[in-house]
């Protein structure tokens, strides 16, 4: 039993191996897989935002697309003709590969770069292709400060709003912006995992059955052994 | 414990081979068409995913225990040696089991293992061809290992299990105290020092087995990729031939052996290194000459050793899984050192070193 209460400690001190390569640190995602309204209106942003571009295969995401007016054959599956030859990855598995807080954090920390040709970059993936839909939302960020002589002084990594700075309002607010990518979070990690909060909940009940039952059995085989240590 | 872990992978595994399609179109996504169509088909799958890793845990604790208590030594060297030939056998089926779900980690860990048979010279690449049954690691690779995995090698993993029991049988369990019960009995023919199994045992392995499944539960429901260590991130990506991983591992019941493979700069020796730190392992019984067989009454020197022995196989399983740089191959270096040094330096030391006297009873 003193055993089982150490496992537990160290199952949750695991770190992650999700592949960081970046300077940047994680944020934590605040996702909630247990709030539907979250992920039904995390559904929504994606079938209207991120489908222009992302499929999400292992999904019936047609029927989302139904709702949200997206017609059949312009969706991103058939497109065969992409920018620069980079089609844009399948999202049904992205929270599995990436890890939520990863996403969170990626959404976050596009920041303003004339040198790209989709006019802006970010800071977890330098470089990265894809176009930054959110700006509407989020407003335009740029670098407020030089990262590399930032992280010389700075003894923790650095988290993106350490180094960006709101050069121009979006249409929300950023606590409004923040609740709208943990929706969207909320909504891949469901896409990822459907059955997980079911998961958890069938967990608990399995774990209850087991304490009971280990209680029942000590005790007999405490009574049985009783005899041998008389001896 | 070993029943346990054994037949939820046969019962799991059936049920899995049910809807899983062995091929190189189909297979990533016959995986998700069994976690999310599937009515449990993802508390099946994690139940076979988890218990894969539940059952090295078993395998390593029931062979770190027969290696403290002396188990293998005689007369139960063929009880290791038949036990042995099933790790072996459940290396491969864990192997070929892991490229099945067809992801990144799958494909590449099929095209890293595999290549190390062209290592080998001449013949070696006649082999690799033999294995792959293609040119690359390919959908050919795939059928053959899903076959493998579900008929072949289970059937041999089950025949050696029985002989297993067989040739213990034959000879009996050992004890920690490493003494022979069997030749102490009274009038009756009864053992003095010994208990019936049942109800004394069935009873205590039962609890034990409850928290053992508690254990597995809880990875299994609340933790089943383990943060990486069991399904790898990068597995979620389906197998492309075009792009590397940025670091290759196999799962960490393998990674020991892969840690000692990397610590050596050349290919073939590597190889070679590699084959010999799990060939020690079968002759173990022949290297160990002390009177004794527990650590208990071991000397001095080998209870040294056994802590050398732990820390250096944990050291190079945590290397395993890390990506590689000079400090980290210079430190597999010495592990591998100290691994070599527990089994070869062994006929020595525990031929010279001072035991204490066994008792003639359990209980005096």
């Amino acid at each position: 039993m003193k055993y089982y209460f150490l496992f537990l400690l160290l199952l949750f001190y695991i770190n992650p191996l999700y592949a960081v390569d970046s300077d940047i640190a994680l944020d934590k995602a605040p996702i909630n897989i247990y709030d539907i309204q979250s992920i039904k209106r995390g559904a929504k942003i994606f079938a209207t935002t991120c489908m222009a571009c992302h499929t999400m295969i292992y999904l019936r995401y047609n029927k989302i697309a139904q709702a949200s007016g997206v017609r059949y054959d312009k969706m991103p599956l058939h497109i065969t003709q992409w920018p620069n030859g980079i089609k844009p990855p399948d999202l049904s598995l992205e929270a599995d590969i990436h890890g939520p807080d990863w996403i969170y954090t990626y959404l976050h920390s596009f920041y303003l770069d004339p040198a790209r040709p989709t006019g802006f970059n970010n800071l977890l993936v330098p470089n990265t292709a894809m176009m930054n839909m959110l700006v509407p939302f989020q407003g335009q960020q740029i670098i407020a400060s030089d990262l590399n002589i930032m992280q010389k002084y700075s003894d923790a990594p650095l988290q993106w709003y350490d180094v960006l700075e709101l050069q121009r309002k979006g249409s929300l607010t950023p606590k409004q912006f923040d609740d709208m990518v943990t929706d969207i979070v909320n909504f891949l990690t469901y896409a990822a995992n459907p059955y997980q909060a079911f998961q958890w909940k069938l967990g608990y009940y399995v774990l209850g059955f087991l304490v009971i039952l280990f209680i029942l059995m000590y005790l007999l085989k405490r009574n049985y052994w009783q005899d041998i240590k008389k001896e | 414990m070993w029943q346990l872990v054994l037949f939820n992978q046969i019962i799991t595994g059936v049920w899995l081979a049910m809807e899983y399609t062995p091929t190189a179109e189909a297979a990533f996504s016959s995986i998700q068409h069994i976690m999310r169509d599937v009515r449990f088909g993802w508390l099946i799958r994690f139940m076979h995913t988890t218990g894969a890793s539940a059952f090295f845990v078993v395998i390593y604790l029931h062979m770190y225990r027969a290696i403290i208590y002396g188990s293998y030594k005689a007369p139960r060297e063929l009880v290791w040696l038949i036990g042995m030939g099933i790790y072996i056998l459940l290396l491969s089926e864990a192997f070929t089991g892991y490229v099945l779900p067809w992801g990144q980690m799958s494909y590449w860990g099929a095209e890293v293992i595999t290549s190390f048979a062209s290592a080998i010279p001449i013949i070696g690449k006649y082999i690799i061809v033999w294995l792959r049954g293609d040119f690359n690691v390919s959908g050919v690779t795939l059928h053959r290992f899903f076959s493998l995995h579900v008929t072949l090698l289970p059937l041999i993993i089950l025949f050696f299990v029985f002989i297993h029991l067989v040739a213990l049988h034959y000879v009996g369990s050992n004890n920690p105290e490493g003494i022979d019960l069997k030749n102490k009995k009274n009038k009756k023919s009864q053992p003095l020092d010994s208990i019936p199994f049942h109800p004394y045992y069935t009873l205590k392995d039962l609890t034990g087995a409850i928290v053992f499944i508690a254990i597995f539960s809880t990875i299994l429901f609340f933790a089943p990729t383990m943060g990486g260590f069991f399904l790898e991130p990068d597995n979620f990506l389906p197998a492309n031939s075009l792009q590397t991983p940025e670091h290759i591992s196999p799962v960490w019941y393998m990674t020991p052996f892969y840690a000692i493979l990397r610590a050596v700069p050349n290919k073939f020796l590597g190889l070679f290194v590699m084959s010999a730190s799990i060939a020690l392992l079968f002759v173990l019984p022949w290297l160990d000459r002390s009177p004794v067989r527990s650590i208990r009454y071991k000397g001095m020197y080998s209870k040294i050793a056994i802590v050398i022995f732990v820390i250096s196989f944990i050291g190079l399983g945590y290397l395993g899984v890390q990506s590689v740089s000079p400090i980290r191959t210079f430190l597999a270096a010495v592990f591998t050192c100290g691994y070599f040094l527990f089994f070869l330096s062994m006929p020595f030391y525990s031929r010279f070193e001072k035991t204490r006297v066994l008792p003639e009873r359990l209980i005096q």
